[in-house]
């Protein structure tokens, strides 16, 4: 669809609109904000009235809003490592009750949810959908100690990772560029550090993580699979802070302090590996040692900033922003010096104005940016490599709540984007050469959703989302239309289904299996068209025992038009004519995923088994045989079975134990079946050249490991008023040598130096692993 | 050597393929990564069974004029048996030239004592080729198996100037480079080789890569080493200029190469010249210059 139908679509947005029931029932509206008693909003809080089953979460500026029938009413707010708040209240109008959560321990808190949030799940028509916050993931095992929530996030069912110990994240089937990952609104292109070993997203200072992975709410759209939404904590409006961690490979740092006598705070946080400050001096030590080759140099570091002010009682406004990079520097003592520097910055600015009770809207800007850098020098010749991206961002959003029957969001988005798709900077002792190739591009969403409640036991959530994009000459445009409902069929146990149609205007160019920082972006022009995708699941929510366990299961079938890879051979890096390069093809994914899972009590955790199937197939095109041979075949992060088991035992005052299992089929890889031997123009050695089967035709043995972790809480330091604790992980507790790929080795004879015989390597990653992590706060 | 290897592969970033591209990336975990892999026993051996696809025939042939017709021919084996020498007795080639005229080369192992070259097949005169004839190979052997292949020789791009400069080090570190400059033909689509061997064109490559004309189209092109080359070395200099079919060989054998073993690679399928089976055909063109760097 071409910009010139955008009137027509706009049109049938606002037809949506149409229909709303205005019905009105005697009955009251309770309003207010959950905060901690620092003055730090709380988003995704409880808030519930037991008696009566209803209840809702807050909002990402922590306001909740309940409709309620004339009377009393006992209030019950509660949220992850916060002691649970109750007011009594007698409701005879329109009320306003801000509600104040006092601290838990806020270093080792067992989860402890409100007891509406399982029903709140049950209740809610979104399917697919995980919320994690912080503190679970700051309980669990983490490899070297390093909480990543995104490693989190892949212990859910539908989520597998790219790899032993990466953080990339594959939902549904969908490649780890279908994945929209935001901090605070804005897009994070790379969010891995070391080739993907962490994520950017520093613990201290993420509130919580949002994970859909089907029935997509209106307001997000831009890629297939997921979306990954960050919302990073504010400081503390009432004293000043600090916080951080002493870990076995980076240590972190957070500083937070009120500001304008509680009207805002200022939470600044950074942290930093330190590899280096070994290595350099091991580097040192051996300087004067014949052929010593220096260890390469890395570190990485991160620096967030947040910040919120109280303009009014209806306005606030909210700063953000980030800024990390990778390090890789290498200078041998022959004259050979690499520098190689990846990394993303972004800043958000936001609005938030309350216009009454029923209507309001946060107005965002942001920026985000991603860039890597490559130079090296050799004697007299000098390369300069890099690529980039980069995004300016306007968005309004609007919620408008006319009855206790609807909430309706609607909004819209515009995105300037900037593709340095790659730049070469080559000198020579006689030669220069410069050559860049770049691209704008301008997205742009409307959105409009109306979440109804038909009745105590039908629920819709409908909504359509027009998108377009411009890169040059070229336009595209599409309705993704979204749609979800809940039909309960008693008071615990409800029948779900979803369908969303997504477009993606960007692409990454990678024709490797992991998420690497040479990574390039590349707009939809040319012969690349928007990739796009359906996706239909069904399921339902069953609370059990009492209510203290929530059983999922969602059937989901998903189906995606103009996949991209790459011809053999392709030439990736500043090519003007890169369009020409990629091959389109079709993917589709099908699974049934189990979802167990205990909010309360001493022993919390989740059970999750996933079965499901993932095929790509890319036919004879542009003069090639497309890819296998035009038969379809299992992507790399297609898993057959995947089984996750976590546990969170909270022993006694002092002790949290904590533990992890997983298991995952094989990952399908390609080994090569056969051998040529090619001499080359001159003879001398025979060189023994792979001929590889379909793709992927073998899978690697399965994956499964067991990661252990103990937090003690350490003495508080009453004079001051801190708190700090230990925390002990054990990665793959019992050493199980996973796979990480398997490989041909040529075994030669060492007295003629001739091939002897050929064997297959297993190379594993990770042994076990354990760490020991100090954190305080005061 | 590994330093070298890395800083010649990112020398050739702006010129080759993706493969390379990934090869550096590989290099730079194998610089962080071997300790934590051997030290600590993450690798091992463990069996695996490969299925077993038949096997195809696989030849070897560069033509040049002047000289008599060499081909190889062998078949693919499961890449897990062990390594045997085995000559198909069976296969008839034959070539035929831009005239028409056909020459068939016969059945005589052997291996040729200038380029070292074992070969089974060989025509019985030298071949008159220019730049722009045509010449077709057809192989077939009892079974029925049968690859056939066409190539044209290139357009000759002489080499302007062969240079060398030494560094400024002491007198046992004083070492030189290397560089070539030719003038690229207008029109994108030309690929080279060039080669550096040391005291005999036989011997082991000293130098070996293959850069294109995508970004220094119709220029006058340079392509170095670095300093590596010793006081007196005596150095065969070689720029070929490749068909396209034979540079996509070229540049797929590596990247099938280094799809094995490297986490990051996709398996690369190697791109032959010939149909029906797996190989290369061309014809060769190059120039060479023998020089001694003092």
């Amino acid at each position: 669809m071409r910009f010139s139908s955008f009137r027509a679509a706009l049109a049938l947005l606002l037809l949506l609109l149409a229909p709303l029931s205005l019905l009105a029932q005697v009955q009251y509206l309770l309003r207010g904000t959950v905060r901690g008693t620092d003055g730090s909003a709380l988003p995704g809080a409880n808030v519930a009235v037991p008696a009566t089953g209803l209840g809702t979460a807050t909002d990402a500026d922590g306001r909740y809003e309940l409709r309620l029938p004339a009377g009393r009413h006992r209030v019950v707010a509660s949220f992850i490592g916060y002691k649970t708040a109750t007011e009594d209240l007698n409701l005879r109008a329109n009320q306003r009750l801000d509600l104040v959560l006092g601290a838990g321990n806020e270093l080792q808190e067992v989860v402890i949810e409100g007891s509406g949030t399982l029903e709140q799940k049950l209740q809610t028509t979104q399917m697919g959908v995980e919320r994690l916050s912080a503190r679970e993931a700051k309980l669990l095992p983490a490899l070297f100690g390093e909480v990543d929530i995104l490693k989190t996030l892949q212990l859910k069912p539908g989520v597998q990772n790219g790899g032993e110990g990466t953080s990339g994240l594959f939902v549904r089937g969908g490649s780890a560029d279908q994945n929209l990952f935001l901090v605070d609104d804005a897009v994070v292109y790379n969010p891995n550090h070391l080739f993907g070993l962490f994520s950017t997203f520093n613990s201290d200072v993420v509130q919580s993580v949002d994970l859909y992975k089907s029935g997509f709410p209106a307001q997000y759209g831009g890629r297939l699979s997921s979306v990954v939404d960050v919302k990073l904590r504010e400081g503390s409006r009432d004293s000043a802070g600090v916080s951080g961690g002493i870990g076995l490979i980076s240590s972190r740092l957070a500083v937070e302090t009120p500001i304008a006598k509680g009207k805002g705070s200022i939470l600044l946080a950074g942290r930093r590996t330190y590899f280096d400050v070994f290595t350099r001096q091991i580097n040192k030590l051996n300087k004067d040692t014949k052929d010593y080759n220096p260890i390469p140099d890395y570190y990485f570091y991160d620096l967030n900033l947040k910040a919120n002010y109280q303009l009014t009682d209806k306005d606030q406004v909210f700063l953000s922003g980030y800024f990390g990079n990778d390090v890789f520097g290498f200078n041998s003592t022959r004259g050979f010096n690499f520098d190689f520097h990846w990394g993303n910055r972004s800043a958000t600015a936001r609005w938030s104005h309350v216009f009454s009770p029923k209507l309001f809207t946060n107005s965002t800007a942001t920026w985000s940016y991603y860039t890597y850098n490559i130079a090296n020098k050799l004697d007299q010749f000098s390369f300069g490599l890099g690529s980039n991206i980069r995004d300016w961002n306007l968005r309004s959003d609007w919620e408008w709540r006319p009855n206790d029957k609807h909430i309706i969001r609607f909004g819209g988005s515009g995105t300037l984007h900037h593709f340095g798709v790659g730049r070469l900077q080559a000198n020579g002792g006689s030669f220069n050469i410069g050559q860049n190739v770049e691209y704008d591009g301008l997205e742009g969403g409307l959105y409009a959703a109306d979440n109804f409640t038909v009745n105590d036991k039908l629920a819709l959530d409908y909504g359509l989302r027009l998108t377009g994009f411009q890169s040059g000459t070229n336009e595209y445009g599409g309705l993704e239309p979204r749609a979800a409902a809940r039909y309960s069929l008693t008071p615990r146990l409800s029948v779900k289904a979803s369908y969303a149609l997504m477009y993606q205007y960007v692409h990454l160019v990678t024709n490797s299996g992991a998420s690497l920082p040479t990574d390039i972006w590349y707009p939809s022009r040319l012969s690349v068209k928007p990739q796009r995708s359906q996706q239909v699941s069904t399921g339902f929510s069953w609370l059990i025992g009492s209510g203290q366990f929530l059983l999922t299961d969602e059937v989901y079938y998903k189906w995606a038009q103009r996949q991209i890879d790459f011809r053999d051979g392709a030439q990736l890096f500043v090519n003007p004519e890169l369009d020409q390069e990629f091959l389109f093809g079709r993917g589709w994914a099908y699974g049934n995923e189990i979802y167990l899972e205990k909010k309360q009590g001493k022993t919390t955790g989740w059970l999750g088994y996933t079965l499901a199937w993932t095929k790509r197939e890319f036919e004879p095109q542009r003069g090639t045989t497309g890819i296998n041979g035009g038969r379809a075949f299992f992507p790399t992060y297609d898993r057959r079975h995947n089984l996750t088991l976590v546990v969170l035992h909270k022993l006694n005052k002092r002790v949290n134990l904590t533990s992890s299992f997983v298991y995952t089929s094989g990952n399908p890889t390609t080994l090569p079946t056969a051998r040529i031997g090619v001499q080359d123009v001159y003879g001398g050695e025979l060189q023994a050249v792979p001929i590889y089967p379909d793709r992927n035709s073998f899978r690697l043995p399965s994956y499964h490991r067991l990661d252990l972790g103990v937090v003690y809480k350490l003495k508080p330091w009453r004079k001051i008023g801190g708190e700090s604790d230990l925390t002990l992980s054990i990665y793959n507790a019992y050493n199980r040598r996973n796979p990480y790929f398997i490989y041909i080795d040529e075994v030669k004879n060492e007295e003629t130096g001739l091939p002897e015989r050929y064997r297959a390597r297993q190379v594993s990653l990770f042994p076990v692993i354990p760490s020991l992590t100090y954190n305080f706060k005061f | 050597m590994r330093i070298f290897r890395i800083a010649r592969i990112s020398w050739t970033i702006g010129f080759s393929g993706a493969g390379s591209w990934r090869n550096l990336l590989a290099g730079l975990l194998l610089l962080t990564l071997p300790a934590l892999l051997t030290g600590c026993g993450l690798q091992k051996d463990v069996d695996v069974e490969l299925p077993a696809e038949p096997a195809q025939l696989v030849v070897e042939c560069y033509l040049e004029n002047g000289k008599a017709p060499e081909l190889t021919v062998s078949e693919t084996v499961p890449y897990l048996s062990a390594p045997a020498p085995t000559v198909l007795t069976d296969v008839t080639v034959t070539l035929t030239g831009p005239t028409g005229r056909v020459e068939t080369l016969l059945f005589r192992p052997g291996r040729n004592l200038v380029t070292r070259k074992f070969y089974t097949h060989r025509g019985l005169r030298p071949l008159r080729i220019q730049p722009g004839d045509t010449w077709q190979l057809s192989v077939k052997d009892t079974k029925g198996r049968v690859v056939t292949g066409a190539a044209t020789m290139p357009a000759t791009v002489p080499l302007d100037a062969v240079e060398w400069r030494f560094n400024d080090r002491p007198a046992d570190e004083r070492r030189a480079l290397v560089t070539v400059k030719f003038q690229d033909p207008p029109g994108v689509g030309d690929y080279y080789r060039f080669q550096i061997h040391r005291d005999s064109i036989s011997g082991a490559r000293e130098v070996d890569y293959n850069p294109d004309d995508r970004l220094l189209d119709g220029q006058l092109i340079t392509l170095g080493t670095s300093y590596e080359f010793e006081p007196d070395d005596t150095l065969f200099v070689t720029l070929y200029h490749l068909d396209r079919p034979y540079a996509r060989f070229l540049q797929s054998v590596d990247d099938a190469q280094s799809a094995n073993g490297n986490p990051f690679g996709q398996p690369a399928a190697v791109q032959s010249t010939v149909q029906g089976g797996i190989g290369v055909f061309t014809i060769l063109n190059y120039q060479r210059r023998q020089i001694i760097v003092r």
